[in-house]
């Protein structure tokens, strides 16, 4: 299964994604006491490509990506949210 | 649509964690009312920038950093988000923690937005030092009446009401920012603007996360209503 995880060159720190997988309970997110108490996607507790939220909601384009393919997931690709029952709106 | 817009839709609007309890009440909002209002307001910033533009205008970049300075910074975000912090019911609070603790990130955002618009103004030489903006009317005066700001201590307008303001208006805010990066040339400016991207993008998802996470029933969803026929009708003039 693919995994996701923190681009540090893009990532802004603003929270969103740790505040987001909270309010899910899933709390994958945490801020990594090394090397510089940055935001990390614990990959063994993130249940991606079943939960997708944290792209939803995260405002730094390319912060989030897979880990195995170096792909971009923010702005979430089409398939991130549509493919999984939810209303196309326009 | 303008087709700024339309990318933005694309990229950060219509995109929601699937099962979000509050999506479909958003997206109505969105619909039915926030589109107007964006492509308004984008239209009426893209003209503008196109008029500076054509008049090769110095002085409207110091009008524009003036008033930025002013809605940004000290004698607005913080007061009112302060008062924001502050006017959340004990009752409420175990539920909005995350509500207080975005907005208590954002009055830091806001300062650096204020301390980029004295950064034009102390580069392009009209002002020596931002100490001189506490004796100009245009930097600590904007012209809208103080909805979120220290008046809502007292009638305690419900946490979820800033949503809506997060929601429309920082979306408002962006497209600002896009617009002013896809037509403007001068470094400052730019860098005026591209230093906030990221930041006022957050400030429109903390507004996206709360309607889709918290605004599932009719108490929960009137709150933003309201807020946004005020900021549509009252601050934007919007029908």
């Amino acid at each position: 299964m693919p995994t996701l995880k923190v681009n540090h060159e893009r990532c802004t720190e603003c929270r969103m994604c740790y505040i987001v997988c909270r309010e899910l309970d899933i709390n994958a997110v945490y801020v990594a006491l090394e090397p510089l108490h940055r935001i990390e996607i614990d990959a063994t507790a993130c249940t991606y490509p079943g939960c997708t939220a944290c792209l939803m909601y995260c405002p730094a384009e390319g912060s989030i990506i897979e880990a195995e393919s170096g792909r971009s997931m923010v702005p979430p690709p089409l398939e991130t949210w549509r493919r999984r029952g939810a209303h196309v709106p326009v | 649509m303008h087709a700024l817009l339309e990318e933005f839709l694309d990229k950060w609007v219509w995109p929601t964690a699937p099962g979000a309890p509050g999506a479909e009440f958003r997206w109505r909002l969105t619909k039915e009312r926030c589109l107007k209002g964006w492509e308004i307001s984008l239209r009426r910033t893209v003209g503008e920038i196109e008029t500076e533009l054509a008049r090769g205008d110095e002085a409207s970049k110091k009008v524009r950093a003036l008033r930025g300075y002013a809605a940004e910074g000290v004698h607005m975000s913080i007061k009112q988000m302060s008062a924001q912090l502050l006017s959340v019911d004990l009752p409420d609070q175990a539920r909005y923690i995350d509500l207080q603790r975005m907005r208590a990130r954002q009055i830091w955002d806001e300062c650096k937005h204020s301390k980029l618009h004295a950064d034009v103004l102390i580069g392009k030489g009209w002002v020596k030092h931002e100490r001189e903006l506490m004796d100009q009317v245009q930097a600590n005066t904007q012209p809208l009446p103080a909805y979120f700001g220290l008046s809502m201590m007292f009638p305690h307008i419900h946490p979820l009401a800033r949503a809506a303001q997060n929601y429309y208006q920082e979306a408002i805010a962006c497209l600002g920012i896009m617009a002013h990066l896809s037509l403007a040339d001068d470094p400052l400016v730019r860098h005026e603007h591209l230093s906030q991207r990221d930041e006022e993008l957050m400030h429109f998802m903390e507004g996206k996360f709360q309607i889709d996470m918290y605004c599932v029933t009719p108490e929960t969803q009137k709150p933003v209503e309201e807020a946004l026929d005020y900021l549509m009708h009252q601050v934007g003039g919007i029908g």
